[in-house]
């Protein structure tokens, strides 16, 4: 606060808001780009179907249905969102860098993954604010980051791009699982469970 | 002279054709319904499995439920529907002479939230309280779409149009039940409906139309009053 004021601060509730519409953004364009890539590179929609796609957050114990989202506590979900969005730092460098190597892909792909790379790192510090907030001196900084990197997958130009179609699934997903999840604290933290 | 005749016969015998997933939809963000179509029956009876599997799952195994969303359907309750997973499914059809399967529908259930349009659209004109008259359209969001504990949030579009009108005017509202429609032709019929659409992409249907008659629009007797 510029004069020692205590009222200059932005709302919590309207945090909130920034970090959903947020969320949603980085959401739609993850979708995005996961179906222009997977219509481009397989066919028929069976790449999945076949392949064992495996997700670097896969060990977060996330809740997977309405009554595990009700039952979770918010101080835990809140971690639980902060510690998907810090896995998904080094991942996103990473593909922002492989994009640009991929001869085939899609012309928006490259401004889209830059796109969310830079949104994400936004939502983070959005969402390390409002978790100050809300339980302030209680940050978990843990660096949580999994991801057993790019040295992890073998360099021929088939599994690269696999490997790329992999992150591409898991980051919608889990875009997906974050937005929802940001959607139910902020009805239950601002609105009080009565949206 | 020769005459060829060619002779098909009627009750051709044959495996089944190819059935068909037409499509899958969730109304609550909890439950899944697919619907399906049978193709050629091949004049023999003819059996029809719908089969499926998950990422997680990986083994195939058989719809849970012909019955409950009525036929041609499969319906995957609480128990059986995972979010943030991709489901395969496809139907088996199966004769005397063969069988045949349709191609394999993929979907995530977040994808294919589309829910029950919006229920109890009211309107009121109201032109006591404010300077302005304006049409106040309120509704409340759809059955099964929990948006209380915000499972579900809705954006909505709230359409009306002067009754021999062909062109709707359109309004979209975040969140919010209610609109406020200004600038209305006193004297004139409206109709008015409203949707929601989920995260997904998938608009529910149209609600049902409510009508209302905008009071006023006697301008020519008033006209006349002042005259005389």
């Amino acid at each position: 606060c510029p004069n020692g004021g205590t009222n200059c601060q932005i709302p919590t509730s309207a945090l909130f808001d920034r970090a959903v519409k947020l969320s949603h953004y980085i959401h739609s364009l993850s979708s995005e780009m996961f179906n222009e890539f997977d219509e481009r590179f397989t066919p028929g929609r069976r790449f999945l179907a076949k392949s064992g796609i495996s997700c670097h957050t896969s060990s977060l114990n996330t809740p997977e249905d309405k009554e595990q989202a009700r039952q979770i506590q918010h101080e835990d979900l809140l971690n639980l969102v902060l510690k998907v969005l810090r896995s998904w730092n080094d991942p996103l460098v990473h593909m922002v860098s492989e994009v640009q190597d991929i001869r085939e892909a899609p012309d928006t792909i490259l401004w889209k993954t830059v796109e969310v790379e830079e949104q994400t790192k936004r939502l983070l510090e959005g969402m390390e604010r409002i978790i100050g907030r809300i339980q302030p001196g209680d940050l978990e900084n843990e660096i949580y980051s999994p991801w057993p990197g790019p040295a992890s997958i073998p360099g021929d130009e088939n599994s690269r791009l696999f490997a790329f179609y992999n992150l591409l699934h898991c980051l919608r997903r889990d875009s997906h699982k974050i937005d929802n999840y940001l959607k139910l604290l902020k009805c239950r933290l601002i609105h009080e469970g009565n949206c | 002279l020769f005459i060829v005749i060619n002779i098909t016969p009627v009750n051709a015998q044959s495996p089944p054709g190819q059935p068909q997933v037409i499509g899958c939809r969730s109304y609550d963000k909890e439950t899944v319904t697919c619907w399906w179509e049978p193709g050629s029956d091949g004049g023999l009876s003819t059996n029809y499995t719908v089969l499926y599997w998950t990422e997680r799952t990986k083994t195939e195994q058989e719809c849970p439920d012909y019955h409950s969303s009525g036929p041609y359907t499969c319906f995957f309750d609480k128990t059986h529907s995972s979010l943030w997973m991709y489901y395969f499914v496809y139907v088996k059809a199966t004769n005397a002479l063969g069988s045949n399967v349709s191609d394999i529908f993929r979907f995530e259930i977040g994808d294919v939230v589309q829910t029950y349009p919006p229920r109890n659209l009211t309107l009121l004109y109201e032109t006591e309280k404010a300077s302005l008259p304006y049409l106040l359209v309120t509704w409340v969001p759809p059955e099964k779409a929990d948006v209380k504990m915000g499972w579900i949030t809705l954006q909505y579009e709230v359409r009306l149009k002067e009754e021999k009108s062909h062109t709707w005017e359109k309004h979209l509202v975040d969140h919010q039940t209610k609109l406020k429609v200004f600038s209305l032709t006193p004297g004139e019929d409206y109709v008015v409906q409203v949707r929601c659409k989920a995260d997904s992409k998938h608009w529910s249907e149209w609600s049902e139309e409510s009508y209302i008659k905008i009071p006023g629009g006697s301008r020519k007797r008033d006209m006349t009053l002042w005259i005389s």
